[in-house]
């Protein structure tokens, strides 16, 4: 059953994405250029909304979710954001949206995801070698905000949220040029 | 440019389908857990090593630990790529076959290699980090989940990073 629903959540998923234009490597290079923020605003809103609902939730029925935090290991997240922060900026795709890209018939997709499969057997296959010592330098374990504030999670969700959806109400989304 | 797609509610696409993403991101952790896309690449690797190179698999710690696809999150893959076909029905000109993101010169040959090697350094860079846009970005972040909050800051430096200086180099001066 868990297969089904996991289905179902990839399929809207993917209509949002394509709706929103996210699957359009035009479109996330005119954001990550900060020409137009329509896209960085759809992500904040999600986070936002999601982070709002998922504690309010666990407020009232905890026991019906299915958290499951990343560890937060310093170094091997931080660089590996930046790593992927120069496939995003060079491709336009990450690794779900060229996935409905494909669904579209985005023929460079096709590329993208091949280029992540090709990426992610040298990963594998340096794992032990290379990738093992990194991601346990200054491994904090599963943390999360309200680890660090001490509060139930809800007051950081209500407090982050609405400063996501104020920030994203205020941001123009077309960016005059200069 | 987007052109509305939901009955009209008098507010811009990004915010109303940003609300349905988001409660679509907490339906998902009610009914089996936290989005992610990234780990479906690393298990399909696994499963190819495990019919051809069976010894090699199962020595790989890694791919010992990632398991194998017959999990939800590699469901939510296939999911995408139909959500994808089923968005893009409800617009009037097809998506073009291929864009050309950066500004400037280019060819689709440069296309096609940009887009392979940046596949790579995303999968490279969400295997490292633990997880992808969705895993560590949305419902990471979602979760309150410190990793989420520092694996965003650098994908987005670079990424602006790396979009403005293509523009950079391809117009010439900036």
């Amino acid at each position: 059953m868990a297969n089904f629903y996991g289905l179902l959540v990839g399929i809207a998923m993917g209509f949002l994405i394509q709706r929103v234009r996210a699957s359009s490597p035009v479109v996330i290079l005119q954001n990550l250029r900060l020409e137009n923020l329509g896209i960085i605003k759809f992500m904040a809103t999600t986070i936002a909304v999601g982070m709002i609902a998922v504690y309010t939730l666990n407020v009232f029925v905890p026991q019906a979710l299915h958290f499951d935090i990343k560890p937060t290991y310093l170094v091997g997240v931080l660089l590996g954001g930046l790593i992927f922060g120069v496939g995003f900026g060079l491709g336009g795709y990450c690794p779900g949206t060229c996935m409905v890209g494909i669904g579209e018939g985005r023929k460079d997709a096709w590329f993208a995801m091949g280029g992540g499969v090709v990426g992610a057997l040298v990963f594998t296959l340096v794992y032990t070698a290379a990738i093992k010592p990194i991601v346990e330098l200054m491994d904090y374990g599963k943390i999360t905000v309200q680890d660090l504030v001490h509060l139930p999670a809800i007051v950081p969700a209500l407090v982050i949220g609405t400063m996501f959806l104020v920030v994203v109400k205020v941001l123009p989304t077309q960016v005059k040029r200069a | 440019m987007s052109t509305a797609t939901l009955p009209k509610t008098g507010m811009p696409n990004w915010a109303s389908l940003g609300i349905i993403f988001g409660l679509v991101g907490t339906a998902s952790i009610v009914l089996f857990g936290p989005i992610g896309v990234s780990g479906t690449y690393p298990r399909l690797i696994g499963e190819a090593a495990r019919v051809l190179d069976p010894a090699y698999a199962a020595s790989n710690p890694y791919l010992v630990r990632m398991g194998g696809l017959l999990r939800p999150e590699t469901f939510l893959v296939i999911g995408l790529v139909i959500g994808g076909f089923l968005g893009a029905t409800r617009d009037t000109v097809r998506a073009a076959k291929i864009e050309l993101p950066h500004v400037g010169a280019s060819s689709n040959a440069r296309r096609y290699t940009e887009a392979f090697l940046a596949g790579f350094l995303i999968l490279f860079g969400a295997r490292l980090a633990g997880g992808c846009t969705s895993g560590l970005i949305i419902s990471g972040m979602q979760q309150l989940s410190i990793a989420g909050f520092v694996f965003a800051g650098g994908v987005f430096a670079t990424g602006i990073g790396t979009a403005k200086f293509m523009q950079a180099i391809r117009v010439g001066g900036k």
